[in-house]
C-alpha cells in the first residue's frame, strides 16, 4: 500500500479516537480540541506563509474576527451553531480579502509589518467598541447550541464538540489539500520558490498572493469561530499580536513546507505551554526561549528535519 | 480650545517617543533587514535600568545610563542571536527570533520589577510649568522635546556627513557592494543595531518620566512605531520621525473630540496612507517590493 | 516575417547612457546572437525588451504590435520568454514540477483550484515531451537545486520552452559551463531552432558558440549597434575587430 495513504490512515484513526486514548497519556478531550483549533489556524496561515511565501504576522486578527463573529451571532442573532460558524468565517475571511490589495505589492519584512499593524487595527476596534464587544473584558453571554438534524438533537458536550471540530477540520484540510495539489497550489509554490521567475512566466504574482491571503484568512477565521464555541467566550486577546506570533511559531516548529507540519507544531506547542504554565510563573520566558531555539536550531521544523533525513538516506 | 492645545501637545510628546522608536526600528529594518519585535524590550530595558540606577546616578545620570545599557545589550544580542541568521533568506526567522526575545524581556521585567506601574522620579525643577498661559508646558516636557530634537538632528548629521553614516546609508542600498569595497559589514551592522537600541532605550527613559513604568509599555509603544514607519515611508529616516510625530499629534487631537477612537485613529491613518500613497509620505519606490 | 523590431531605442540611468539609438529587426525563425564587450548594453537591451523597464525613447514592436509600454508579465504572455544570466528556476522543486508550472501557465490553468484526471494526464504528457526534447527525462524527479550548474540552466531553458514562446531570449546560456555542458547547450539550442522552429535571440560571450550556430549577429558597443550581419560579415568587419581586439579602426 502507498506509504502516504498508510500514514494518513493512521493519522485519521488517531484523530478519530482521541477521546479514548488522550486521557490515558495525561491529556483531556478539551486539550485535543484546542490542538485541532490551533492546528487549523496555523494550517490556514501556512497556506500563505509556507506555501506562497507570504509572511503574515497578523493572522490572529482574522482568527479573532471569526471568534467575535460566532459570539455575536449566538448572542444577538440566532441560537444556531452552523449559522454562527458561517458568519464568523465570513467576517474574518472577508476582512482578509479586503486587506489584500494594500499588501499585494510588498514583500518580506515590510509585508510582515503591514500585516502586524492591521492586526492591531482590528484589535483596537474590538477593544474600543465595547458596548458591542464587551471591550477588554471579552464577550460573554453566548453558548454553543446543540445541533438539529431533522428531529434529532445533538448536544455539544466536550466529546461531541470535539467531533464537530474534527469534522470542520476534516473538511477544511480536504479543501486545502485539494487546492494545494491543483494548478493554483502549484502557482503559489512557484511564487514562493522564485517570485521573479514566476513573474517572467507571465504570472500576475500579486493577484495570486492576494488569493492566498484571502483563503488563508477564511480558514483561520473558521478556527477562531470554533475556538469561541469551545470556550463559550472570546476576548481581544484572540486578536492580539502575540497570538499571531504563536501561529507562526507553530507552523515553523512543525515544518512550514509540509502540509501537516502545523498539526505537529500545535501538538508540541500547546502541550509545552500547558505543561510550562503549570510549573512556573515565567512560562512566557520559556516560550520565548522556544521561539529562539526553533529559529536557531530547527528552522526547517520537525517534519522538515525528518524529510531532509529521509532524502539523504 | 485650550483643551485642544493641551491634547495636541501631549500627543506631540508621545509622538516624540514614537519618533525615536521608529527611527531606531527603521535603522535596523533597512540595514539589518530585521523587524526588531524586541525593540519594545530594549525600551523597557533602558527605562527600568534608569529607574534602578536613579538613586545612585540621579536623574541626568540615569538618563544617560539607560540608553547606554540598552545599546550594550543590543550589541550582545546582535552578536549572539542575530548574526547567525543574516544569511537566511527567509525573514520569518528574524521576526520569530526577536519576537521570542520580546517575550522573554517583557516577562523578566515583570518578574524583576513587578507587574504594577512604577513612578519614575523627575527633578522638582522640571516639574513646574514654564508658562503661565500654557500650564502643560512643564520643564520636563520641554526637556523631552529638546533631547529628542537634539538626538534626531545629531543622528541625521551623522548619517549625512560622517564616514560611518555614509557607509550605513550605502549599505542600506547595496550591502554586497559596500562589503566588496572592503568595509567590515559585520561591525557596521552591529553598530547600526546598537544605535537603534540606544534610541529605544532613550525613548524608554524619557517615556518613563512622562508615563511611568510598566512591563507592557514596550509593547504599547512599539506598534505605533511600526505605523510611524509605514506612514512616514519605508527607507526614509526623516519620514519615520515625522510619521511618529504626526500620529502622536493626531491621536492627541482625537482625544479631545472622540477619546474612544484615539488609538484606532493611528491605524486609520495608516490604512489611508496605504491606499492613497502606498510607499508612505516620504518613502522611496521599490523598497521591499 | 518581422517578429521583433526595435526602433531608435535609448535608455539612460541617470547620466549613464546604457543604450543609444539602437535599432534591430529580427525575423521569425531566426537564430540571432547579440555580442559585445562588457558594458555594451546587451543585458540592458534584454531587460528592456522583456519589459523590466521601459525605454527612455524609441519603440518596441513584437509580432506586429507596439509593446513598448507593456509590463513584463504581459509581454511574456504574448510570447517573449527569457532566461537569465544567473539561473532563475524553482530551486526546491523537482525538474518535473518546474516544467509543470510552465505547462500549466501555457494552458492558462494557473488559477484552477482543481483539475480533472484527464487534464492532469495531458499536462503530464506535455511535461514528458519537454523532458525528452531537452534531454532531462532521466532527471525528472531530481530536485533542481541539487543538479549540476549546466543541468540547472537546461532546466531553465526547458521552463521557457514550456510556455511555447514565439521568441526565446537566452541571456548567456553557456555562462559558467564547462566544455561538455556547453556542447550540450549548443546542441539543444540548435535543436530548438532547427526542429522546433523557434525564433531565438541570445547573448553570448563564447565566440565559438556564437560563430558556430548564429544565423545573424548584432554587435553592440557602448550602447550603440556597431555592426550587424551574417557571421562572416561581422567577423571581417574592422570596427568589430577594433572594439574587441583594440586594433586601430
Amino acid at each position: 500500500m502507498n506509504p502516504r495513504y498508510l500514514r494518513l490512515g493512521v493519522l485519521w484513526l488517531l484523530l478519530l479516537t482521541v477521546p479514548w486514548w488522550l486521557p490515558y497519556v495525561g491529556g483531556y478531550t478539551q486539550l485535543g480540541t484546542r490542538v485541532l483549533v490551533y492546528a487549523l489556524a496555523a494550517m490556514g496561515l501556512n497556506l500563505l506563509l509556507g506555501f506562497t511565501g507570504g509572511l503574515s504576522f497578523g493572522h490572529a486578527a482574522y482568527y479573532g474576527l471569526g471568534a467575535y463573529g460566532v459570539g455575536l451571532t449566538l448572542k444577538y442573532l440566532a441560537p444556531s451553531t452552523p449559522l454562527a460558524l458561517v458568519i464568523g468565517t465570513l467576517v474574518g475571511g472577508v476582512a482578509a480579502t479586503l486587506l489584500g490589495p494594500t499588501l499585494m505589492r510588498r514583500r518580506g519584512v515590510y509585508f510582515a509589518m503591514i500585516t502586524l499593524a492591521f492586526g492591531q487595527l482590528f484589535y483596537f476596534i474590538v477593544v474600543r467598541w465595547n458596548n458591542v464587544t464587551g471591550g477588554e473584558d471579552g464577550l460573554t453571554g453566548f453558548q454553543r447550541q446543540p445541533l438539529h438534524f431533522g428531529g434529532y438533537v445533538l448536544p455539544l458536550h466536550d466529546v461531541t464538540f470535539y467531533y464537530l471540530v474534527l469534522f470542520c477540520f476534516a473538511i477544511a484540510t480536504a479543501v486545502m489539500g485539494i487546492i494545494l495539489r491543483s494548478p493554483l497550489g502549484h502557482t503559489w509554490v512557484a511564487i514562493r520558490e522564485n517570485r521573479r521567475r514566476a513573474q517572467f512566466l507571465g504570472i500576475p504574482v500579486e493577484r495570486y498572493v492576494w488569493a492566498s491571503f484571502a483563503v488563508s484568512g477564511f480558514v483561520t477565521a473558521l478556527a477562531g469561530g470554533l475556538n469561541a464555541m469551545l470556550n463559550n467566550f472570546t476576548s481581544p486577546l484572540d486578536l492580539y499580536w502575540v497570538l499571531s506570533g504563536d501561529f507562526v511559531i507553530i507552523a515553523v516548529l512543525g515544518g512550514m513546507r509540509s502540509f501537516w507540519g502545523p498539526l505537529l507544531g500545535a501538538i508540541i506547542y500547546l502541550v509545552a505551554q500547558d505543561y510550562l504554565s503549570s510549573i512556573t510563573d515565567n512560562w512566557q520566558s520559556f516560550i520565548g526561549v522556544i521561539f529562539i531555539l526553533v529559529v536557531l536550531l530547527f528552522p526547517r521544523g520537525m517534519l522538515g528535519m525528518l524529510r531532509a533525513k529521509a532524502r539523504s538516506a | 480650545m485650550e483643551l485642544l492645545l493641551y491634547d495636541a501637545f501631549n500627543g506631540l510628546i508621545v509622538g516624540m517617543f514614537y519618533a525615536l522608536m521608529a527611527l531606531g526600528l527603521s535603522m535596523i529594518l533597512t540595514l539589518n533587514s530585521v523587524v526588531n519585535m524586541a525593540h519594545g524590550g530594549f525600551l523597557i530595558l533602558g527605562a527600568y535600568l534608569a529607574f534602578t540606577l536613579e538613586p545612585y546616578l540621579g536623574f541626568w545620570g540615569a538618563l544617560v545610563a539607560g540608553p547606554i545599557v540598552a545599546m550594550i545589550f543590543g550589541l550582545i544580542v546582535e552578536r549572539i542571536l542575530i548574526r547567525p541568521i543574516y544569511k537566511r533568506d527567509d525573514p520569518v526567522y528574524s521576526l520569530l527570533l526577536t519576537f521570542g526575545l520580546a517575550l522573554i524581556m517583557q516577562d523578566l521585567a515583570r518578574t524583576i520589577w513587578g507587574p504594577a506601574g512604577l513612578p519614575f522620579a523627575i527633578p522638582d525643577s522640571l516639574n513646574s510649568s514654564l508658562s503661565s498661559s500654557f500650564f502643560f508646558l512643564t520643564g520636563y516636557r520641554a526637556v523631552v522635546v529638546v533631547i529628542a530634537f537634539f538626538t534626531v538632528v545629531t543622528l541625521m548629521l551623522v548619517m549625512r556627513y560622517t564616514r560611518i553614516g555614509i557607509r550605513i546609508r550605502a549599505g542600506i542600498r547595496d550591502l554586497d557592494t559596500v562589503s566588496g569595497l572592503g568595509v567590515n559589514i559585520y561591525v557596521l551592522r552591529a553598530l547600526n543595531f546598537a544605535g537603534g537600541c540606544f534610541l529605544a532605550g532613550l525613548a524608554g527613559v524619557l517615556a518613563a518620566g512622562q508615563l511611568g513604568l510598566t512591563p507592557t509599555m514596550g509593547a504599547s509603544l512599539i506598534m505605533p512605531s511600526f505605523v510611524a514607519i509605514i506612514v512616514g515611508g519605508v527607507g526614509s529616516f526623516l519620514g519615520s520621525v515625522l510619521g511618529g510625530l504626526l500620529i502622536g499629534v493626531a491621536a492627541g487631537i482625537m482625544t479631545t473630540y472622540y477619546p474612544a477612537a484615539s488609538d484606532a485613529v493611528i491605524y486609520g491613518i495608516m490604512a489611508l496612507v496605504l491606499i492613497v500613497r502606498p510607499r508612505g509620505l516620504m518613502g522611496q519606490e521599490g523598497m521591499f517590493e | 516575417m518581422s517578429l521583433l523590431q526595435l526602433k531608435g531605442i535609448s535608455r539612460s540611468f541617470g547620466s549613464l547612457r546604457a543604450l543609444e539609438g539602437v535599432s534591430l529587426e529580427m525575423s521569425e525563425g531566426e537564430l540571432r546572437a547579440v555580442i559585445g564587450p562588457n558594458g555594451a548594453g546587451k543585458t540592458t537591451l534584454f531587460n528592456m525588451v522583456t519589459g523590466l523597464f521601459p525605454p527612455s525613447a524609441g519603440e518596441v514592436r513584437f509580432d506586429g504590435h507596439d509593446v513598448t509600454g507593456e509590463s513584463a508579465e504581459r509581454r511574456t504572455r504574448q510570447g517573449i520568454v527569457r532566461t537569465f544570466q544567473i539561473t532563475e528556476v524553482f530551486p526546491d522543486l523537482t525538474v518535473f514540477e518546474n516544467l509543470r508550472i510552465g505547462v500549466e501557465t501555457a494552458q492558462r490553468a494557473n488559477a484552477l483550484p482543481w483539475m480533472s484526471r484527464t487534464r492532469r494526464a495531458a499536462v503530464e504528457r506535455r511535461v514528458d515531451e519537454l523532458l525528452s526534447i531537452t534531454g532531462l527525462a532521466s532527471k525528472s524527479e531530481r530536485v533542481v537545486s541539487e543538479l549540476a550548474h549546466g543541468d540547472q540552466r537546461v532546466v531553465e531553458v526547458a521552463i521557457a520552452l514550456s510556455l511555447a514562446p514565439k521568441l526565446l531570449m537566452l541571456d548567456e546560456p553557456t555562462a559558467g559551463m564547462g566544455d561538455e555542458e556547453t556542447d550540450n547547450m549548443v546542441g539543444l539550442i540548435r535543436k530548438l531552432h532547427d526542429e522546433q522552429k523557434l525564433s531565438i535571440l541570445f547573448i553570448e560571450h563564447d565566440m565559438d558558440v556564437v560563430f558556430g550556430i548564429a544565423q545573424r549577429i548584432t554587435v553592440l558597443d557602448q550602447g550603440r549597434v556597431l555592426a550587424e550581419g551574417t557571421p562572416d560579415e561581422v567577423a571581417s568587419d574592422r570596427r568589430v575587430r577594433a572594439a574587441y581586439l583594440g586594433e586601430a579602426a
